[in-house]
């Protein structure tokens, strides 16, 4: 059963989307690393999820990971429509801007370096990875709900993110 | 739903022990992986408040129609989705289907009963045929079967005649054969007819029985149908010979022979020898037997015309008798006994629909399992492209 757009949002959906609306957004950006077009997935992605709350199955994992199913689904058709030509569309962040956003209060010169040292390293990670450490860091995922997102063993998804964070820490500490 | 594998590496359980650590802020944790922690959390994206007031908006309007589409489109519901939307389709085809049933139910009811009895079993059959050469006996002669069915050669165009013959396969349960051959004798006798011959055999345990019957053809029908109404009907055939031809025939013949008499008698008036008298006394001798030979041949022609032939077979089989299955009213045994037929029918169309199906839905089912394989394969490979 689906519910009609005239129906009053529910509370349960109104709780989930104030819990992971940055979340999710992060761990979209982190896919596409163009804001716009992680703007309107991460739309997206929640009026899917508002359509299809009867089609969850609390069996069958978290509510968390069930809407970042939803998102990575919708990522990942937009990375396919874009193609090739996602390079030429994207609009990756400013380092200068991002810096600022994100650290405007980093008085703390060896900080700076370290968090520039992180965005750096953060991409030289291939896409798997760095979706991996969106799903861990940004999103807090836990293991059982990252193997959900990815249809892939709890077993597994451990191992990919241990090897996701080491490959992280190795290539924050590369040079640039 | 989550899969299972091999344990995973005790270095990477002690790995991911130490990153739940640093997620959660323990002071135990390892510092440089809090460190890393924060930094990688100082670095998140975060949505514009533009955007993030647009999407509040939206939610607590519930997602409006009019704003489904935004600028990357919101992506359109995959065809078994929309597919499941109109619940019109659904009732329409549960609505077919069920149309379909009642009628094939019906039509098998009716293939199997005629108008006025049950027949569960039966073979019903029935044939005509013309002797008449250049006759139009096709018209006249019945084609349609069926006891209740008026055969109406003799009565519709009395001026031609039509032999009739039917036969007749009773099979009462075992101990009702005596009771269904009385029952024979009584309905002919009641028709007007007679029994020209019969046999019949009782034992324990079952018996048999034979009867040919000589039915005045007006009543050949009612008749039929009050012997069908004695038992369970094994078969029932009937056949429809146009004589009309015969018959006239045998007509002109008397005709013929009257009036050479006649003639013979005018002739002896005229006669003056002994002579010519001992001859014409002769051929009129001749002519006397030859009438009666014609009128015997027309006698029997309209006999043939007149009475039909009905060869009455009683077998003891086992069958139910028709009082124990209700034939006059219907009982609620009647009605379990059709709500049973129903049931068989319909789960004889449900089968047949099934075997119908089944293919085509295999198919579908295999198109969409890889089809989701291959969605979910060029989703993989565009993520693998991305970077």
């Amino acid at each position: 059963m689906e519910l009609s757009t005239s129906e009053p949002t529910t509370a349960r959906f109104d709780a989930l989307y104030r819990e992971t609306a940055s979340e999710l957004f992060a761990y979209v950006m982190a896919l596409l690393r163009d804001r716009a077009a992680a703007e309107d997935v991460t739309a997206a992605a929640f009026e899917r999820a508002y359509r299809r709350q009867a089609g969850f199955d609390p069996e069958r994992g978290t509510q968390r990971a069930w809407l970042f199913g939803i998102a990575r689904n919708a990522a990942l058709d937009e990375l396919r429509r874009r193609k090739r030509t996602a390079a030429l569309l994207s609009d990756p962040e400013d380092p200068d801007a991002s810096a600022a956003a994100h650290g405007p209060h980093d008085d703390d010169g060896e900080a700076a370096i370290r968090r520039a040292a992180v965005r750096a390293g953060l991409e030289r990670l291939d896409p798997r990875e760095r979706e991996l450490i969106a799903l861990k860091f940004h999103a807090g995922l836990s293991n059982a709900e990252i193997a959900d997102v990815l249809g892939i063993s709890v077993a597994n998804a451990g191992t990919r993110v241990h090897r996701a964070v080491t490959r992280l820490r190795k290539a924050c500490h590369a040079p640039s | 739903m989550r899969r299972r594998d091999a344990l995973p590496d005790p270095e990477v359980v002690h790995g991911l022990r130490e990153l739940e650590a640093a997620l959660a802020g323990e002071p135990t944790a390892d510092p440089d992986l809090a460190l890393l922690v924060a930094d990688v959390a100082a670095a998140r994206p975060e949505p514009g408040a533009t955007f993030l007031a647009s999407l509040d908006a939206r939610v607590h309007a519930g997602f409006p129609r009019a704003e489904e589409t935004p600028k990357h489109g919101a992506p359109r519901a995959p065809w078994h989705v929309r597919l499941r939307r109109p619940p019109a389709l659904v009732g329409g085809f549960a609505v077919l289907l069920v149309a379909v049933v009642v009628a094939i139910g019906i039509g098998s009811a009716h293939r199997e009963q005629p108008p006025s009895q049950s027949l569960g079993g039966s073979e019903v059959s029935s044939s005509s045929s013309s002797n008449g050469a250049g006759s139009s006996a096709e018209k006249a002669a019945p084609s349609a079967p069926g006891p209740s069915t008026t055969l109406s050669a003799t009565t519709t165009q009395p001026q031609r005649k039509v032999e009739r013959a039917a036969a007749l396969t009773l099979t009462p349960a075992p101990d009702d054969v005596q009771d269904t051959a009385d029952g024979v004798v009584r309905e002919t006798q009641a028709a007007g007819g007679y029994v020209q011959h019969s046999d019949v055999a009782t034992r324990d345990g079952g018996g048999d029985a034979s009867f040919t019957l000589r039915i005045p053809s007006a009543r050949l029908d009612d008749t039929l149908a009050r012997l069908s109404k004695l038992a369970h009907v094994g078969a029932l055939s009937q056949s429809a010979s146009d004589i009309t031809a015969q018959t006239a025939s045998a007509a002109d013949q008397l005709s013929d022979a009257r009036a050479e008499r006649q003639a013979l008698l005018r002739a002896l008036g005229r006669a003056t020898t002994a002579r010519q008298i001992a001859s014409l006394k002769a051929r009129l001798r001749d002519n006397r037997s030859e009438i009666a030979q014609r009128k015997g041949t027309l006698d029997a022609q309209r006999r043939r015309a007149d009475l039909a032939t009905v060869a009455v077979t009683v077998e003891g089989t086992g069958a139910p008798a028709k009082g124990e299955d209700g034939g006059g009213a219907w009982t609620p045994r009647d009605a379990l006994h059709d709500a049973g037929r129903v049931l068989e029918v319909a789960g004889g169309v449900a089968l047949i629909a099934l075997a119908v199906l089944a293919p085509p839905a295999i198919l579908a089912a295999l198109a969409l399992l890889a089809g989701r394989t291959v969605r979910r394969h060029r989703r993989e490979t565009a993520l693998d492209r991305s970077g």
